[in-house]
């Protein structure tokens, strides 16, 4: 108890000081499906440091958060999967200047059994059912070029095989893992942090050469009425304690410009 | 009976009344012809229209043709089966649609109840185009059950047994006299159900997935255009709620127009 009161007083010297006269209310935080977990403890600890402000954090694929705060959602804080739905809103002036507090890599995850026994990328071809995100959703553009970067070292057509065995395509990277974890597919591309936390599948590696890194840009959405709040929540993120649970959560954590 | 005699009742009903038409009006307003036509011309417009036109049309018939039997059954039984039987009947229309997708992967998906022993006949039902037309079938039997009874109930069981009397078999009898009386209610009912295939969204989502020209119907269509292309989903909407417009003319207009033919075919 006393170590808890510790923790909390610490945190509060370390954000606390210099955040301002934040103003009570809801924050409302809008973020790719992957931070689910990450997020949630960040929401916990903002809350705890600061009770006048309820954060609500809202998770979805990036595509669906940008088309909803392009229609006027409340958001107050976006964070996308990819640089592109991020660009989209700064370009049309919805949200402010934007950073990179995180990155990403993909993995293959399938079912603890294996049924298809994929071992690695080429074995995606003798699967009978995959499932990626939707050309739309920050993780199905990532996967599809993967598989394009790995065409060339497989057989004739590979990227087509695979494609071919695609039985659907879903709207978050959360969907498409509840379909493996749920053994209907055979095997999906994720991101590590999403393969990270469950227990249900198993992961097998993407070659470093063919995978790519997700950087995923958090900004402030300009017609907020929760700047201060939005600008705390920001700035916990890029904390060390922040850093430190995207780290726990398997994201890879830039190094804070000197 | 005129709403316009009537200013008070027309005060009360109009909050609902203008809930249920303006939303159909601002679509009509959100969408220029040239919307439309850039929406129609989207690649995702025809492959889901006519994989919603295919699998409302195997649904339906599967659920005329199970669901007539049924009716009857539960039309003219009256023990507690019976009213067992028609509450089950009608657990898909309180249950929500995701709740009956999920349900339906955990008894036809790979460790569901079912799908083990599919497995070993080389079935697998989620995913599959087969998949989209079981979620309707589901969701929209009660529609068409409720109805149909209801209009078996009112079929005057002394006709029948005059029937039986002049020679008809069991199943003339049903065929010959029960049906053709409640005829206009069985194809109420039939366009109910057929208008509520059209729009399963949840159950299809989650049982069957999302792919274009496979799985993916109009509303799922509607749900992924929204993600890239807002005037390709209001298109879609628009076709749809057009279609269902014309579905619901149809179940007004239908009954009376079958009850006319079937007096001047009784007469000549």
């Amino acid at each position: 108890m006393r170590k808890w009161s510790f923790v909390v007083a610490l945190s509060l010297a370390l954000i606390g000081c210099g955040g301002g006269d934040i103003e009570p209310g809801t924050l409302n935080v809008y973020a790719a499906s992957s931070l689910t977990e990450a997020f949630g403890e960040l929401e916990a600890a903002f809350e705890s440091t600061h009770p006048e402000v309820d954060v609500a954090v809202t998770f979805a694929g990036s595509q669906v958060l940008r088309l909803q705060i392009a229609q006027g959602a409340p958001a107050d804080v976006f964070a996308s999967a990819n640089v592109e739905h991020m660009q989209a809103l700064v370009d049309s002036g919805l949200v402010e200047e934007s950073v990179v507090f995180a990155h990403n890599d993909l993995v293959i995850i399938v079912p603890p059994d294996n049924p298809a026994g994929i071992e690695e990328i080429g074995d995606l071809a003798h699967a009978e059912r995959l499932v990626l995100g939707t050309a739309n959703v920050p993780v199905g553009d990532y996967a599809r070029e993967v598989l394009r970067r790995a065409a060339p070292s497989h057989e004739e057509g590979f990227e087509a095989i695979v494609m071919s065995r695609v039985v659907s395509e879903e709207s978050n990277v959360r969907l498409a893992r509840s379909k493996v974890e749920l053994g209907e597919a055979d095997a999906s591309i994720v991101y590590r942090t999403d393969a990270g936390s469950t227990d249900r599948v198993r992961v097998v590696e993407i070659p470093r050469e063919l995978n790519l890194i997700a950087d995923y840009p958090i900004g402030i959405v300009e017609a907020t009425g929760m700047r201060a709040a939005a600008e705390a929540w920001i700035k916990l993120v890029g904390s060390p304690e922040g850093r430190a649970v995207l780290e726990r959560h398997d994201f890879i954590v830039p190094t804070p410009p000197e | 009976m005129r709403f316009a005699g009537r200013p008070l009742l027309f005060l009360a009903a109009a909050p609902v009344l203008g809930l249920l038409v303006l939303p159909l009006v601002g679509l009509l307003v959100a969408s220029s012809p040239a919307d439309l036509a850039a929406g129609i011309g989207s690649p995702l417009f025809a492959p889901a229209l006519w994989l919603s036109a295919r699998t409302t049309a195997a649904s339906l018939a599967v659920v005329v043709l199970a669901g007539t039997p049924l009716a009857w059954w539960l039309a003219v039984g009256s023990g507690r089966t019976t009213r067992v039987v028609e509450a089950v009947v009608d657990l898909p229309i309180v249950v929500p649609p995701a709740v009956v997708g999920i349900a339906l992967l955990e008894t036809f998906g790979r460790s569901g109840l079912l799908g083990p022993g599919l497995v070993r006949f080389g079935i697998q039902i989620p995913f599959t185009t087969l998949a989209v037309v079981l979620a309707q079938v589901v969701v929209s039997a009660p529609f068409y059950v409720q109805a149909a009874a209801a209009a078996f109930r009112r079929v005057d069981a002394d006709l029948l047994i005059v029937a039986r009397t002049l020679g008809q078999s069991q199943r003339g009898a049903f065929l010959r006299v029960a049906v053709p009386i409640a005829l206009p209610g069985l194809i109420g009912g039939a366009a109910l159900a057929w208008a509520r295939a059209l729009g399963e969204f949840g159950a299809t989502l989650l049982f069957a997935g999302n792919l274009p020209g496979t799985t993916q119907t109009m509303p799922l269509a509607i749900y992924m255009a929204l993600e890239s292309d807002v005037r390709v989903a209001v298109a879609l909407s628009l076709v749809l709620a057009a279609v269902s417009i014309f579905l619901l003319l149809a179940l007004r207009l239908a009954p009376s127009a079958v009850a006319r033919l079937q007096t001047r075919s009784a007469r000549s």
